[in-house]
């Protein structure tokens, strides 16, 4: 089967004043459909840069990524745009909402950008809010939302468009341990829903409920674990190792 | 903090920031240079006037006689200016007498038409007052029928010494060129004026040539008399005046005083919107070191001294442009004002005065500070912990405008645009002022050059074929100056534009690297930026229009003819000036779309 996202001989070097600073360092990834992935690294050793690589938020200086098997990034910025609309979908640490739009436009955004009618895109975020459970959130702005009010809402806008793969980055790396469980929840349902996943996080809770867990340093994957078996919200107790904060 | 931190600090942020302190510098010096240009105009022909009026003996008081050709009364009234001016000529305190010398009043044939005339009737030989001064050719010769032209009238003839004039259907050689200050320089004191001697004035009025009136000019033991002498002997009958040498001079260089006023009100307005570029810039600063003011205060600086890093700053840099704007305007005041048509010789600018400095330097000063201590004031205030955690407050409420554009199928990036169009409300105020001061000076330009049109396609008023000419040469100064004027403040306006552009391109980087990270393209965000920008456009327009129509409305009492503003120019302008704003704020979104969206969205 044809893994939805793969990444081969990825690489990006940053300027710096001293010396090139390589990010991301001939990094190899899969992601095959229906699987999660949570990737588990210290801080600065380039999972949010990879993360954005993926996305095509910023280009590789070499290597390969291939959406659904076709080779993507040598695109465009406007292709990548498209792409994105379609394929992918992004949560973020800082969740990323826009301040003037309400949660229920902030999750219209990525349907309205892909073409969607106004009340189809409205229908579909009702939709999503009501099944992420902040539905009697949804004519609020993101001012007067909670932190795990705001990464469910950033979750039903990732979703919207039905995108191939989700990429998270540190979904919950602003949010206390109770939002932290709703989000974990929300994680949990999406795989158990066959949504393809690939998340970046401090959180070993976060990386069990995946069912790969790869672990980076220096900007390149230096370690892969298979997660057999059922797993809760609660996470691996094994896991709580691999040094997540 | 020690006294001598601000200043460091200050240094420091230029230096960190070098642009915005080029920007405000650019701003500031526009302003203060054209303030001295202005400045610099004014009086910078009462040199010369002076040197004309003592190297002639110039007269400390004058009276004139001018009686309308078809008053019956005319010669009793000029019998009566006469015994009027015997007793002027009487007053203990005169010293020397010229004249009465009679004026006779005739045509002047010149290029198929005509041109009013005086011609002033003096004997030959030097007079103890008011002897004009030979500049070309010889002065009036009992045995020469020659006449001596003034020479503002023999400049605009192109006339000189061996030339004919055609006086009255006859023909009569020119024999002199000469200038004086009893009366300003054709063409813009009109009627022309020429000297002949009482033979030449037999046959002038055999020829149909009338008495139309007389000239006395007296110098006192002390000039400064003058006043009270006139005070003595006021104009008696209708048609007679008395004037000093004081009055004479002041309104001797109309045009140059004109020039000075527009230029120093064009001053003032580009003062006005460098307060606007200061605000903006900043505002921009503030938001940009928010961080820097909650450190200082998280370190033990008092909010004052937050303010005085701010205000050393930006007045260091208005004594800068001050320097620099009147050294500017020292050099191009000259050049200016020797374009004048009333000059009596090479002009010359008044001495730099102290009084002069602290006008310029205090309208920079001025612009700086009531930019600066508002939002200065506002970060001092602020609480330590939200200065160090900068941005823009988050909206309270949902734009009602954007949602309407939406209901009404408005494209995705100008509803996204609306909802953040008033994010910055002093910003975007600060934005549209400038601009509507541009827009107002576009539109009063506009009205101008219609008026001026129409000037030149009708047919000049019987005798001035001649003045005619002059006076289109100074409404197109006029209008150089106004256009240049609007000129200049579109540049500001774009500045500004282009500031607030980029700070709100910074603002909202996240946000729209959000949108990129959702599938906008590059294309859609900074379609999403240019809208958040055009309400400060809109604003401009909306006020800067009737502003300008209103200003036209105040200046068409003067000798323009009146015209109502073309519609199709004021629409033009409509058009044209929110292409150009969309066109400037895009620039900064494009820098921006082309960074990798990625480097805006944080993460490690």
């Amino acid at each position: 089967m044809t893994p939805v996202l793969e990444a081969r001989g990825l690489c990006k070097t940053y300027a710096a004043d001293d010396a090139p600073v390589r990010a991301v360092d001939g990094l190899d990834l899969t992601v095959e459909a229906g699987e999660a992935v949570s990737v588990m690294g210290p801080s600065g050793c380039g999972k949010s840069t990879m993360l954005h690589l993926l996305g095509g938020l910023e280009r590789p200086d070499g290597g390969e990524i291939l959406l659904d098997g076709t080779r993507v990034d040598r695109r465009s910025e406007a292709a990548w745009a498209v792409l994105r609309r379609r394929s992918i979908g992004f949560v973020f640490q800082a969740f990323n909402l826009v301040d003037e739009l309400t949660a229920a436009e902030n999750v219209e955004l990525p349907a309205r950008l892909a073409g969607a009618t106004p009340r189809r895109a409205r229908a579909r975020a009702a939709e999503l809010l009501e099944r992420l459970g902040v539905a009697a959130r949804s004519g609020h702005l993101p001012d007067r939302l909670s932190g795990g009010e705001r990464q469910r809402v950033a979750v039903a806008r990732a979703l919207v468009n039905e995108p191939r793969v989700i990429l998270a980055d540190e979904p919950t790396g602003n949010l206390d341990s109770r939002a932290t469980g709703e989000i974990l929840r929300v994680f949990d349902d999406l795989r158990g829903m066959g949504q393809s996943l690939l998340v970046v996080t401090h959180d070993a809770r976060v990386a069990s409920t995946a069912d790969v867990l790869l672990t980076m340093r220096d900007g390149a994957i230096t370690g892969q674990t298979r997660l057999d078996g059922p797993r809760t919200a609660g996470g691996v107790a094994s896991l709580a190792d691999l040094g997540g904060t | 903090m020690a006294a001598r931190v601000a200043p460091w600090l200050a240094w420091r942020n230029v230096r960190h920031r070098p642009a915005h302190a080029a920007l405000l510098l650019l701003t500031l010096t526009l302003a203060t240079s054209t303030l001295g240009v202005g400045m610099w105009l004014y009086g910078s022909a009462d040199g010369p006037w002076d040197r004309a009026w003592a190297r002639t003996d110039g007269f400390h008081v004058q009276a004139l006689a001018y009686r309308n050709r078809d008053d019956p009364r005319r010669d009793a009234d000029l019998a009566e200016a006469r015994a009027a001016m015997d007793a002027l000529a009487a007053d203990p305190d005169v010293v020397a007498v010229g004249g009465p010398w009679t004026h006779l009043y005739g045509l002047l044939e010149f290029e198929g038409g005509t041109e009013d005339l005086t011609a002033e009737v003096r004997p030959a030989g030097v007079s103890p007052v008011d002897h004009p001064l030979v500049t070309a050719g010889a002065w009036l010769d009992d045995g020469d029928p020659g006449v001596v032209l003034e020479q503002g009238l023999a400049e605009a003839m192109h006339a000189g010494p061996g030339d004919t004039l055609r006086l009255q259907g006859r023909d009569v050689p020119v024999r002199g060129v000469a200038m004086t200050v009893s009366r300003g320089r054709f063409p813009l004191t009109r009627p022309a004026h020429v000297w002949i001697t009482p033979a030449t004035a037999a046959e002038l009025r055999d020829l149909g040539m009338t008495e139309e009136g007389m000239e006395l000019a007296v110098r006192l033991a002390d000039p400064d008399d003058a006043e009270k002498v006139a005070g003595r002997h006021p104009a008696s009958v209708e048609g007679m005046f008395v004037e000093t040498w004081r009055q004479r001079r002041a309104d001797s260089h109309s045009d140059v005083d004109i020039l000075a006023g527009t230029v120093f009100a064009a001053g003032i307005l580009v003062g006005v919107l460098a307060i606007a570029t200061a605000a903006v810039i900043v505002a921009g600063r503030m938001a940009a070191h928010a961080r820097q003011t909650g450190t200082l205060k998280a370190v033990g600086a008092l909010p004052r001294q937050v303010v005085a890093v701010l205000l050393v700053e930006h007045l260091a840099l208005a004594a800068i442009a001050t320097v620099v704007g009147l050294a500017v305007a020292r050099a191009i005041a000259p050049p200016l004002a020797r374009s004048s048509l009333t000059l009596l010789g090479a002009p010359e600018p008044p001495p730099l005065s102290w009084a002069r400095v602290a006008i310029v330097g205090g309208v920079a000063a001025g612009a700086v500070v009531v930019a600066t201590l508002r939002p200065a004031l506002r970060a001092a205030r602020r609480s330590t912990l939200r200065s160090l955690a900068s941005g823009a407050r988050p909206p309270r409420r949902r734009g009602r405008l954007a949602g309407l554009a939406d209901r009404a199928g408005a494209p995705l990036p100008a509803v996204l645009g609306l909802r953040s169009a008033w994010r910055r409300p002093s910003r975007l105020v600060s934005n549209a002022a400038g601009l509507t001061l541009a827009v107002a000076m576009v539109v009063v330009a506009v009205a101008l050059r219609a008026s001026l049109d129409r000037l030149a396609t009708d047919p000049p008023e019987a005798g001035r074929t001649l003045s005619a000419r002059a006076d289109a040469v100074l409404y197109d100064r006029v209008t150089l100056i106004v256009l240049a004027t609007a000129g200049v403040l579109i540049l500001l306006g774009g500045v500004n534009a282009a500031v607030v552009a980029s700070f709100a391109a910074r603002d909202s980087a996240r946000a729209h690297a959000t949108f990129r990270a959702l599938g906008a393209t590059p294309r859609q965000t900074v379609a999403t930026l240019v809208v958040s920008q055009m309400g400060a456009c809109a604003l401009a327009l909306a006020a800067g229009i009737p502003l300008g129509l209103g200003l036209w409305q105040l200046m068409d009492g003067g000798d323009l003819p009146p015209v109502p503003v073309p519609a199709g120019a004021v629409a033009g302008v409509a058009v044209v000036v929110p292409a150009v704003f969309a066109a400037v704020a895009s620039v900064p979104g494009w820098r921006r779309a082309r960074r990798p969206a990625g480097l805006d969205l944080g993460g490690d």
